[in-house]
């Protein structure tokens, strides 16, 4: 017997799609900026920060941080928390260059842990592509949903 | 420049996270959660005393840590864990180093750490030399 057989089954969110309509580009602009903030200057070869491969995906996959929660039943105000992230790059990310977003829910689990009681963890995966479909990344993004309904 | 497995790289600080940057980061993600906004609902939720830094800031710390360790490098791959919160006014620095050497690709564990509370991001990463 599991020790989660009193709850219901985490929401079936799985194979949801997160492809994405919006056109996401690195402007110099912005890429100066966001390297300022972190305490570096922006590279002089065209090359965009390679932390815009969580921006671009969040900003133009198909679901709000909101919508992403609300497909797994969550309230977006109770809190998701990052639990990982991975990236694979194809190439490198471009001032100047349009990209669009495709990706899909792969997994909503629940569990149980001993800091944060009841939690569904959520692995979903985002793909970045050039406008004629060339991939530039692939991103695995894990967050924690702490289910405080079921504290005991 | 040669490489050894072994090798540590070279740190990189960041000696005050700003609360200014938060706000920057908040529409370069489209994301006005208020825990890294405003400290009163750092407060009402029981989170802290201070704003929270966005994860993928503590991220970019690491990738910049990696940057500044390989000049002309580039990133194919990383992986990084989420620990802890990283705060307004925290001192964090980022450490690292070479854990696999294969033809170019050299393969490098690194930490965040701040100021008394220890480590709060870690992670893996493959840079392209």
């Amino acid at each position: 017997m599991s020790d989660l057989d009193d709850l219901p089954p985490a929401p079936d969110a799985a194979g949801t799609s997160l492809d994405g309509e919006k056109v996401f580009t690195i402007t110099a602009e912005e890429n100066a900026a966001l390297c300022r903030s972190t305490g570096i200057e922006p590279a002089a070869d065209g090359s965009a920060h390679p932390i815009y491969y969580y921006i671009a995906t969040q900003v133009a996959m198909g679901k709000t941080v909101a919508g992403v929660c609300e497909a797994c039943e969550f309230d977006v105000e109770d809190g998701p928390m990052m639990g990982s992230s991975g990236v694979r790059f194809d190439a490198p990310l471009k001032v100047g260059e349009n990209y669009r977003v495709t990706g899909e829910i792969l997994s909503l689990v629940r569990k149980r842990s001993r800091k944060l009681g009841v939690m569904d963890v959520l692995t979903y995966r985002l793909r970045l592509h050039m406008l004629d479909g060339t991939q530039v990344l692939e991103t695995d993004n894990v967050w924690v949903l702490p289910r405080k309904e079921f504290a005991a | 420049m040669s490489h050894a497995v072994g090798d540590m790289l070279p740190p990189f600080t960041i000696e005050s996270v700003s609360p200014q940057a938060m706000q920057q980061w908040a529409v370069f993600l489209a994301d006005p959660n208020p825990i890294h906004l405003d400290v009163e609902v750092v407060k009402a939720k029981g989170l802290g005393d201070r704003v929270i830094n966005q994860g993928p800031i503590n991220v970019a710390y690491m990738m910049n840590m990696l940057m500044r360790a390989f000049p002309g490098g580039r990133i194919k791959a990383m992986d990084s864990r989420f620990l802890d919160n990283v705060y307004g006014g925290d001192r964090a620095v980022v450490t690292g180093k070479i854990a696999a050497i294969e033809g170019n690709a050299v393969t490098c564990e690194f930490s965040l750490d701040v100021d008394g509370r220890g480590t709060v991001n870690s992670g893996t990463a493959t840079v392209e030399t």
